[in-house]
């Protein structure tokens, strides 16, 4: 079995050389920029980490899924979902009530966009990969059309919202610029360390993987597998719509047509690289937030951003490779 | 009317294309959400290299990159035994990654814009024949029969002396050769390679795929039902259907609603391959 894996690896890294090489770039000069990008200056570390904030929190949507056996590919409309929703109530409430709030109905719509796909799994049987695909899809356009109609800030040429006022913003806990550390980073972190007592602790979290480990196993020893087929989707969502409120009450302060640039995917990655443990979405989301600020430090220096998203892919096969790890998806 | 019949065929061509590639991928039993990653492969592949080596080079190269792709998908699923969503998923990352890079490194600037290719009714002719030949392939032939075992029941295929993972090879090759057509047919229907521009034809194909209950014909059906409603939703330009002006994007959405309705079982029965995921 190792030798298939290192044949796997080198053919990848062989892949990147080459298209580097091809394009004239120096594989290790490249590698080099990436670093220097995302951790070589203290604002290169700030920017990583506002990178990384997102991924951590998207990443553990996609896990509590993946430990009930299940994917959540819809983390990214649960996402637009809850930053949507979120901008609405933030704008409306402009203060500190308005922040909490715009963060609870984020959640809840993210539990609500991924609830239809627990439910047609639950008692349907039909496939969660497909349905979080085509609720991912609607979820883009009709975010896209609230943007473009209701929600559209007036006299706009953009399709944007207007902007959350200040006061309704999450607050900074390290604001020296070019270094800002917001306090969504450290909402990741406890939510990280939540969910691992959650899962190891509790009777519901213990249930959860017991259903994605061994669904046969789960039915006999008497835990409805359609009950927490349910309850890990929805905290999914909401885990997912928490990740879109946090991202504009942190950083963006409005929603706008193409609010995310893919981190529901992304987050299938950091999820996959993670490990058994939610502890081990800090790293990967790190990981993965290291390789999102060193690509635009890539792509300054001429080198086209999308070989990065090239590493994430290999990086993702790898892991499942190596974790060998056969998720049940038998429709 | 006359337009909007032709605006269809054209919207759709790419769409069944790529539905009859799922077609022979997952009726072998292997989940595939990896068309769209597939389709942007050929699309930019056929960009890069058609001003160089005419429409034939063109689209033979941009078919060798789609099936490069599927052959991958068929070597982390059936040799490494990889979760067939994981893989597709990271394929589609691979394809929207390197493309974005290959096109911006080796695209020559001379050609932008005016990319050679074959004539657009060559793909909708193929578009119509494809189906037809698939649905006969797997009823009459050996090959096809072989499929649909392997697809429904691996081990069962196997106890009979078939191999799953010889018969899946030659699913996933026809599967590059299909998706690559359809990207194909993408840079001729537009004449240039833009930055992901499959735009998620991959994922409605899919659904196209699953709405036909993975059969060919209905599926070329539903194809072309999706097609209309792009079709109508481009002729329509917000112009109000009674007297109610309906959003672009809720047009854009429907393929996908519909899809979702019928995997909650409301529309028919259930006719997944038994055998969809399996080793």
């Amino acid at each position: 079995m190792i030798w298939r894996v290192v044949a796997l690896i080198s053919g990848a890294l062989a892949i990147l050389a080459g298209a580097l090489l091809s394009a004239h770039v120096g594989p290790m000069e490249a590698i080099r920029t990436l670093l220097h990008g995302s951790l070589g200056s203290p604002a290169a570390i700030g920017g990583t980490l506002r990178e990384t904030s997102p991924l951590l929190i998207a990443g553990l949507a996609v896990f509590i899924a993946l430990r009930a056996g299940l994917f959540n590919i819809g983390v990214e409309g649960q996402l637009l979902c809850g930053a949507a929703s979120c901008t609405y109530v933030a704008l409306k409430i402009p203060n500190v009530a308005g922040m909490l709030l715009g963060i609870l109905v984020g959640m809840l719509a993210g539990a609500l966009w991924a609830l239809p796909a627990g439910l047609i799994k639950a008692y349907r049987n039909g496939h969660e990969v497909i349905t979080t695909i085509m609720l991912n899809n609607v979820a883009l356009y009709l975010t896209s059309a609230l943007v473009s109609g209701p929600l559209k800030e007036k006299g706009q040429q953009d399709t944007t919202t207007a902007t959350v006022a200040d006061a309704t913003r999450l607050p900074w806990i390290y604001n020296h610029p070019p270094v800002q550390v917001n306090i969504a980073l450290i909402v990741g972190v406890l939510a990280a360390f939540a969910l691992a007592i959650w899962l190891k602790k509790t009777v519901a979290g213990y249930q959860l993987q017991a259903a994605g480990a061994n669904p046969t196993a789960a039915k006999f020893a008497g835990i409805s597998t359609a009950r927490t087929t349910l309850l890990a989707m929805t905290v999914s969502g909401a885990i997912g719509g928490l990740a879109g409120a946090m991202q504009v009450l942190a950083y963006e302060g409005r929603f706008y047509d193409g609010f995310s640039p893919g981190y529901g995917f992304d987050a299938l990655g950091v999820a996959l690289l993670a490990g058994s443990n939610p502890l081990g979405v800090l790293p990967s989301s790190l990981l993965f937030g290291i390789l999102a600020k060193g690509g635009i430090a890539l792509q300054i220096d001429g080198v086209p951003k999308g070989i990065t998203t090239v590493v994430l892919g290999f990086l993702i096969l790898i892991a499942a490779v190596v974790r060998y790890r056969k998720v049940n998806t038998v429709a | 009317m006359l337009s909007l019949l032709l605006l269809t065929v054209a919207l759709s061509t790419p769409l069944i294309l790529a539905a009859m590639g799922g077609f022979t991928s997952e009726r072998g039993g292997v989940i595939n959400i990896g068309l769209e990653g597939m389709m942007l492969m050929a699309a930019c592949a056929d960009a890069l290299a058609s001003p160089k080596f005419g429409p034939v080079g063109g689209l033979l190269i941009g078919i060798f990159a789609a099936v490069c792709i599927s052959l991958l998908h068929w070597l982390v699923t059936q040799i490494y035994k990889i979760d067939h969503v994981i893989s597709g998923m990271a394929l589609n990352a691979i394809a929207a990654g390197g493309t974005n890079f290959m096109h911006l490194k080796f695209t020559d600037e001379a050609h932008k814009g005016s990319v050679p290719n074959f004539p657009t009714w060559v793909f909708y002719i193929l578009a119509f024949v494809i189906p037809i030949v698939l649905w006969g392939y797997v009823r009459q032939t050996r090959g096809g029969l072989r499929l649909l075992a392997v697809g429904s029941d691996p081990d069962k295929a196997r106890l009979m002396g078939v191999q799953p993972m010889r018969v899946r090879f030659f699913g996933l090759l026809a599967t590059g050769v299909l998706t690559g057509i359809a990207g194909v047919e993408l840079v001729a229907y537009t004449g240039v390679f833009t930055d992901n521009m499959t735009a998620g034809r991959g994922y409605i194909a899919l659904a196209a795929l699953i709405l036909g209950g993975w059969r060919p014909l209905p599926a070329l059906g539903a194809c072309l039902a999706f097609g209309f409603f792009s079709a109508l939703q481009v002729q329509l330009q917000g112009t109000p259907v009674f007297g109610i002006s309906i959003p672009a994007e809720m047009w854009a959405a429907l393929p996908y609603l519909v899809t979702i309705v019928a995997l909650a079982g409301f529309l028919g029965k259930n006719r997944t391959p038994a055998g969809l995921g399996r080793a």
